[in-house]
Parts: C-alpha cells; structure tokens; sequence
C-alpha cells in the first residue's frame, strides 16, 4: 500500500483569522513540526495580547447583528459548514495525520466525530427552545427564554486538533454568541483549515475568529472583560488554574482536565474482542487521548486466566506496526514530540525504579519506512504495577499499560475510586450483573461497558469527574446548548 | 504483508471493485451481445464503493478499533482478470465466476473478522458479499 498525498506541501505561514479577515501576527514564529518525518510543515505565530483584543473587539462588533439572525437562519450557515467538512473529508483528515502523527484511521474517526457536533448544532431551532407554563398564578404566565452571553473563548489541545474545538464552537455560534478560538500551537493547522470553511461557508465577519498563540493569549482570554465564558480541554494543572481563573473574574467554564483510566478485565469477558479494544484503548492515538486506558487491572484469582490473558494482550501489542500515521498500513503513530516522548520515557524508567515488570518495552521501536525515531515510542507494557506507584496514579500520556491484579470487583472499584481522576473507567464481561454493580459504583464521568474509549458522542455531554473536570455544564449536544445561553425568565401580567 | 488497518481494507475493497469493473467493461465490448447485463455489473460495482466507504467513514468506533481487529493476506484475494484474445464466452465467464468467487471470499472474512468490533462496515461487506452471491447466480445463467 502506497502513502498516502501529503496535503500540506512546503512551509505554510499560519495566520489569524479575525473579523473576516486573515492576519498576518507580529508576534513570535515557531516551527509547526510534523512528528513522523520531522519535517518544518508550517511556521505559527504567538499572538501577542493586544492582536487577542482585537479578535474580541471584532466579536463583540458582530454580536448583536448576529444573535438577532433567526436560529433557523443561523442553523443553515451550519448546514452549509457541514456540506463544507463533507467535501473536505479527506483533506482535514489527513491535514490531522501531517500536524499531529495519528493514524489515518484515527484521523478520519476524528474528522467524523467533529462533523457530528455541526449536525447536532444544525438542530438549533428545536434545541434552544424554552418552555412556558400558563397560570402560575391566576392571570399570570411564566415563560422561559434561551438567549446568548455574548463573546465565548475556545482554547484546543494538540491531541485532537480538529474535533475538540467542534465541542463548543458550533454550538456557542447557533446559539447566536460570536467566538475566538486559540489552536494549540503545536497544531495549528486543522483549525486554519476550519477557519477557511467558515469563511467559505458564508458566516458574517467577526462571528467566528481563531488567533494563535500560547500563554498570553488564554491570560488575556482569563482577563478580557468581553469574555462571557470559556471552554478548555488539556491538563488538569492548566484546567485549575483556568476555573480559578473564571471564578476570580466571574466567568462561564467548561475546564476538561488530565485522566488515569482504569480498564476492569473480568474472567468472565470475552477475550478476543476485549484485547483489540484494549489495543486501541491503551496504544491507539499513541495513548495521547484523555479517554485512553491507562490502568489494566485483571480481576480473580485465576493464575492460568491471568497468565493466559496477559500473555495475549503481550504478543498483541508486540505485533503493533508503527510509522508515519499517512501509510495505510500503521497502527500507531509518533507522539506529538521529542519533549513528550522523553516524558513518557521518565516514566517508563521510574516504573522499573519502583520495581514494576517490564513485559514489553517500547523503547526498543521498529518503524515501517525510513523515518527518524525521534518521536516514536512503541506499546510498552507493565505488570505488577500497584496504584501508589508514579505509573499507577499519575496522567503518562503515552502509549504505556500498567497492569494491576484485584481480587474480585469490588476491589477493583475501589482501585478505581481511588484514583483522583474519574474520565473514562470501563469494565470487560459477560455478566450484566458486574457491569450494572460497575457502571453503578464508579466514580467516573464517562464509564464503559465492553468499550475501551468510552466517547461520548455529539448528542451527549462529554463528562468528567474530579480532577478530570471542572465545571457544571459539559461540551457537546444540550448541556452545551445551556452553557452557551441565559435563562431569561418572564412573568407575565396584563390589566 | 498482511491487512491489519481499516484504511487497508477499505483500500482494497475500492480496488477489487474497480478492477473487476474494467474486466466487466472489457466484456462487454468483446460479447456485446450480453453487454446490459456485464455494464450493469459495472454500475453496480460503483454502488458498493459507495455502501463500504459511506460506512466506513460513518461511524468514528469501526475506524479505530478496526485498525486492530483484521489479519488479512491481500495476496489471497488478487484478482486476475486478464482477457485473452482467443477466449469464448462461456471462458470468459467462468473467469467471471472465478473473480466473483475470490471478491466473496474477501468480503465475508473481513466481515467475520472485524464483527465482534466493529458495526456498519462488517454489515455493509456481508451486503456485498451477498450481492456477489446473486451475481454469480446471474453470470451461470448467462453461460448457459
């Protein structure tokens, strides 16, 4: 199978994308670097806190025109974006695979799961609807209404460049907000491309914005007092500092943090599935996710189920082909860069320090194709883990499984509860009985049964838990529709 | 080297199908006689390019997990349809039938394969699978 066309070719400058208009920043220029052949594939600039104002300034000018649009007429600029992202499928796809290094499996699955929050918001017009009662007094009728706040802060990660900022952005539009969105640096280039097709798609200037940058810019979005509210989705120390951050200055938040995921693995399950999904849960997107399995905790007292199990999951991941994530044959891509690759190593090393079982060492990578091994850490696997050890509590962000033991569910539960993240848990087996016992008693936002990346789709919230999130309302399908709106409350009277 | 990814296996099903569209093209021309019946092959062929991949790129869990669930020798299911000059129809169609034969085969282990994963895309391969079925029954009766 060949590899697949490159669609960026040469250095691309990445621009700001403010009032209609695409602008050159005066800030620094940083290399956008693409993880598998570690070629320069953009330059990016770090916007500076007064080119931010301007973005808001410009928001703010298109607000009133904008939430005064009909919902009906706002939901069709959405249907034309859809259209748009259709045609651009494979394009923005494989845009991801250049800038970040995923599979264009998983790139594809990315591009797909974004387009879904586009079509959950084109349904604006039903979603926004308040309710009314008559009579709550004799005479007298109450009405609830849905309206905007004004001007909202996106801030994306690098893990999913494309989809994540589409939790929040096509909802705080339909529902007549304007909104600035800041890409993550390191992958700016999904969200330049988006930018085109909002553009493309006819939005009138200064409803949608992207600025690039980095600290300045997410403290000026924290400060700027045209801000109502904000979305953010990377690590939990950044997710605190910015629900402190809107607290002080009395914003909205939807603060999505770091996680450590427990995968359960009753006897009971059934085998052959649960290891591919466990595949993809714990090496898949290069473990880079939030929704990744981290934790493998094996429950019974079973040794030949034990032994059997893992010896399994071993020679599976052994087999896993790594490489440049536009190669239809590979499994895994690199990670993001060399500084998180280094990272993950950090850990790997302390794992054997704290006398974890290296059963599979990633460190030890094949690639497919000639290319640098700069970035690339293969599946690495631990047993004999226990959850006080730094590779059993903290968030790896790497294609790295610890494998713990329990002796029955309950146990396993409370492993799991310990944890001070509570983002995707999931269980694997037969019995209804476990999973309602698991699904009932976990502390955890999102919970799976025989489902390794427990993904909310568009039409539910993406949820969270403890250090995983912070916040009332969730991203994605209704609870977004609330936290993009006021609740106005009309009591109504006449003599 | 063996398919492991879905991106590979929906690949290759887009060449499997396109390649037998030519060799039913080439048919076609060389017995117009039974040419409605060998081009609407090709029509029907583009359909399933279409039922696979609108699948495929429906649903975000079978483009992922399926990444890990297939093992698949492409080497198996190479089609090899070339016409020689001297070949008589009911030749030519037994070599159909061959063909037919081979891309069944392909649809129904990458089906079984990816099934326990995956949802719409091993459902839409059994639907071609079984259309390939009814096409060998067709391509039988145009022979005798």
């Amino acid at each position: 199978m060949a590899i697949l066309e490159e669609p960026i070719k040469g250095v691309k400058l990445v621009k700001n994308y403010v009032n209609g208009e695409w602008v050159e920043s005066k800030g620094e220029i940083y290399d956008v670097v693409n993880p598998a052949n570690c070629e320069v594939i953009a330059k990016v600039p770090v916007s500076t806190a007064e080119e931010f104002d301007d973005a808001v300034q410009a928001a703010k000018e298109a607000y009133w025109d904008w939430r005064s649009t009909p919902p009906v007429s706002r939901a069709r600029y959405l249907f034309r974006l859809k259209e748009l992202l259709e045609e651009n499928f494979e394009e923005l796809s494989r845009i991801q695979t250049q800038e970040h290094g995923k599979t264009i499996d998983e790139s594809r699955g990315e591009t797909r799961r974004g387009i879904e929050n586009v079509e959950v918001a084109c349904g604006i017009p039903t979603l926004m609807m308040g309710y009314n009662l008559e009579d709550i007094a004799t005479g007298i009728d109450c009405k609830l209404i849905r309206q905007p706040l004004g001007v909202f802060g996106i801030i994306g990660p690098y893990n999913f460049p494309f989809m994540i900022p589409l939790w929040s952005a096509p909802y705080a539009v339909a529902t007549g907000n304007c909104v600035v969105v800041k890409p993550s640096s390191e992958v700016p280039l999904s969200q330049m491309r988006l930018a085109e097709l909002v553009e493309e798609a006819g939005f009138p200037p200064g409803v949608w914005n992207v600025v690039n940058g980095g600290k300045a810019v997410v403290s000026s979005m924290l400060d700027h007092p045209d801000i109502a509210g904000l979305t953010f989705v990377g690590s939990t120390p950044v997710a605190k500092i910015i629900y402190e951050g809107c607290g002080k200055t009395q914003k909205r938040v939807i603060a999505q943090g770091g996680a450590k995921n427990f995968l359960v693995v009753m006897p009971d399950c059934n085998v052959q599935p649960t290891i591919a999904s466990l595949m993809t849960s714990f090496f898949g997107n290069t473990g880079q996710r939030c929704l990744a399995g981290a934790n493998l905790v094996i429950v019974g007292e079973d040794e030949e189920f034990y032994k059997d199990f893992v010896q399994k999951v071993v020679d599976t991941a052994s087999k896993i082909v790594l490489g440049y994530g536009l190669d239809e044959a590979v499994q895994v891509g690199p990670l993001r860069d060399k500084g998180k690759k280094d990272n993950v190593i950090s850990y790997i090393e302390s794992g054997i320090q704290e006398g974890a079982k290296l059963l599979l060492d990633g460190r030890m990578v094949k690639i497919r194709g000639n290319y640098p091994d700069t970035c690339f850490l293969g599946p690495t696997i631990f047993e004999n883990v226990s959850p006080s050890m730094k590779i059993g509590n903290e968030e790896i962000f790497g294609p790295v499984m610890s494998i713990m033991r329990a002796k029955n569910l309950n146990q396993a539960i409370e492993m799991c509860n310990a944890s001070t993240f509570g983002n995707g848990h999931a269980i694997f087996t037969t019995s209804g009985k476990s999973a309602r016992e698991f699904r009932y008693k976990v502390t955890s936002g999102n919970v799976g049964v025989n489902i390794g990346i427990v993904a909310p789709m568009a039409f539910f919230p993406f949820s969270g838990m403890k250090d995983s999130f912070y916040g009332v309302l969730h991203t994605q399908g209704q609870e977004a529709v609330r936290f993009f709106t006021e609740s106005k409350v009309l009591i109504e009277r006449w003599f | 080297m063996r398919f492991n990814t879905t991106s590979e296996v929906i690949s290759f099903s887009r060449r499997l199908e396109d390649e037998s569209a030519v060799f039913y093209q080439t048919l076609s021309r060389r017995f117009p006689q039974e040419g409605s019946d060998l081009s609407s092959f090709v029509k029907e062929n583009k359909k399933n390019i279409t039922q696979v991949e609108r699948s495929y790129h429906g649903v975000i869990t079978d483009a992922i997990e399926g990444c890990f669930a297939f093992d698949l020798d492409p080497e198996e299911y190479e089609l090899e349809p070339e016409l020689l000059e001297y070949t008589n129809f009911p030749e030519a169609i037994d070599c159909a039938i061959k063909i037919e034969h081979k891309i069944k085969s392909f649809y129904e282990s990458a089906a079984e394969q990816s099934k326990s994963l995956m949802a719409d895309v091993p459902r839409a391969f059994l639907m071609v699978a079984k259309k390939r079925n009814e096409r060998i029954s067709r391509l039988k009766m145009l022979k005798s």
